[in-house]
């Protein structure tokens, strides 16, 4: 079941993007340290693309997120209502937004946490140059 | 030691007509015996290694858990029940009732610590995490307003397994909190205060959750009526029974104010009967409450909590039944750690 009044946002297109870019040389970095070949292009761009594709990446899923609401709320999709059998109930709608709020403390904490992991990881080059 | 011997070998030749003591035989060192050897006993960082604390002059028969008073009257900040102190600065920690002496250290003993963080006591932690439900429940079940739509507040249900399901439930935490407060004996004093909040996140959470949907105005009772229920009800009982005869039969193991451990057996109760099977028959009594709840309400978030209290209970009776298994080489091999020859 997909929302298809969604897929021709804006949104999906920035976070397709900001994904597919990230994706490529997150994968290429792991391929190119498995064969113990990597090439400082390649951890640079990892440690570097990410403080402008992960802010595009969380805006274009939240604006995605956002346009798809009126829509599960119209159609109740995914939802189960009481009463039933299982005494269960769950609304998709309530759980979107609640999964938006979820990024206000989680992406600070990944995002910071990638800047320190840069300067760990990128740091040691810098320190090599200057030793030389 | 080496005084005691040379007293020994000195009973041989009296000397100036002066009787010589006794034989020495060995016996504890008192404080008003002279030939003591003290010990140094130095604290260091785990981490930076930094000298944090020297202690001189220590009785040789001094504990562990008297060197952490000590060494807490020089770092108030660090109470006894935080501070971890080890051989190794990667070790394990070193129980507080080792004595000095029987250590492998010199007579400069250098330990390393480590800072456990704040810490709060097993039983406030218990009886908080088992309250909140408690009360919880009964907030939902009484309708109190703001919960479900304000035609409803206040009123009760029309359905007597809700009414019977309450008191099932008020009973087992009424019941869980009795037992912490005269008849578990813990092992620890204390845990980190970080683990209330997680603890009282995971009952309290789930106790809202499943009071919601038991309460709730369109709650559908169980398909097959009142022999489910009657079914459920007993399951439930029975496990109540058999896990409180476990804890029971546990804190008679252990002398009280003390961390005994022996290998429980089972004894003229018949629900410890399940002792020759299972290492950890009260989480399989709780298993069962919780299964008995979960028939008894036919709910699904019941049936959740129930799924991963039993995974966690599974994690901790595995944990133990190791722990038995290295301890006790007699320790019996037909017994599981909670489900009978499965798990």
């Amino acid at each position: 079941m997909d929302i298809s009044v969604v897929q021709s946002e804006d949104s999906v297109l920035l976070f397709v993007s900001a994904w597919t870019i990230t994706e490529i040389i997150r994968y290429s970095f792991y391929t190119f340290s498995l064969l113990n070949h990597l090439p400082y292009l390649i951890k640079w761009a990892r440690y570097t693309f990410f403080f402008a594709l992960y802010p595009m990446g969380v805006t274009g899923e939240l604006l995605t997120i956002y346009a798809a609401l009126p829509f599960v709320q119209k159609t109740g999709l995914y939802s189960i209502t009481l009463p039933n059998k299982y005494n269960f109930s769950f609304d998709y709608h309530s759980f979107l937004i609640i999964v938006m709020i979820s990024y206000i403390p989680l992406f600070p904490q990944l995002y910071f946490h990638m800047i320190r992991q840069r300067k760990k990881v990128l740091g040691h080059a810098e320190d090599y140059s200057k030793v030389e | 030691m080496d005084a005691l011997a040379l007293e020994a070998t000195s009973t041989k030749k009296p000397a100036n007509g002066v009787p010589a003591p006794a034989p020495a035989k060995r016996k504890p060192a008192k404080k008003t015996k002279k030939a003591v050897v003290f010990f140094e006993v130095e604290i260091l960082d785990a981490k930076t290694k930094d000298k944090l604390c020297f202690l001189d002059k220590v009785e040789p028969n001094a504990t562990i858990g008297e060197i952490k008073s000590m060494f807490h009257k020089s770092h108030p900040q660090w109470y006894p029940t935080r501070q971890s102190i080890r051989l190794d600065a990667k070790g394990k920690s070193l129980k507080d009732e080792d004595v000095l002496q029987q250590l492998p250290v010199g007579t400069t003993a250098t330990f390393y610590f480590r800072d456990l963080g704040a810490q709060i006591s097993w039983v406030t932690v218990f009886l908080t995490e088992y309250t909140g439900p408690l009360v919880l429940y009964l907030m939902f079940y009484f309708r109190v307003p703001f919960i479900y739509a304000s035609k409803y507040d206040f009123s009760t249900s029309k359905h007597w397994v809700v009414h019977l399901a309450c008191m099932c439930h008020s009973f087992h935490f009424l019941k869980r909190n009795l037992e912490t407060l005269f008849v578990h004996r813990f092992s620890h004093g204390t845990m980190p205060l970080r683990n209330i909040f997680k603890n009282c996140t995971y009952y309290w959470g789930f106790a809202a959750w499943m009071a919601y949907y038991i309460n709730h105005p369109l709650y559908t009772p169980p398909i097959y009526g009142e022999q489910q229920i009657r079914l459920a009800l007993i399951l439930f009982l029975f496990c109540q029974i058999g896990n409180f005869s476990i804890h029971i039969a546990l804190r008679n193991l252990r002398p009280p104010g003390s961390k005994t451990r022996k290998i429980p057996y089972p004894t003229k109760n018949p629900f410890t009967w399940i002792f020759v099977l299972v290492s950890c028959p009260n989480y399989t009594y709780e298993l069962g409450s919780w299964l008995g709840f979960t028939l008894m309400t036919q709910c699904l978030p019941v049936a959740f909590f129930t799924l991963v209290g039993f995974i966690q209970m599974t994690v901790w009776a595995k944990g133990k039944h190791r722990s038995y298994l290295k301890e006790f080489r007699d320790y019996p091999p037909l017994r599981s750690p909670i489900l009978p020859f499965i798990l």
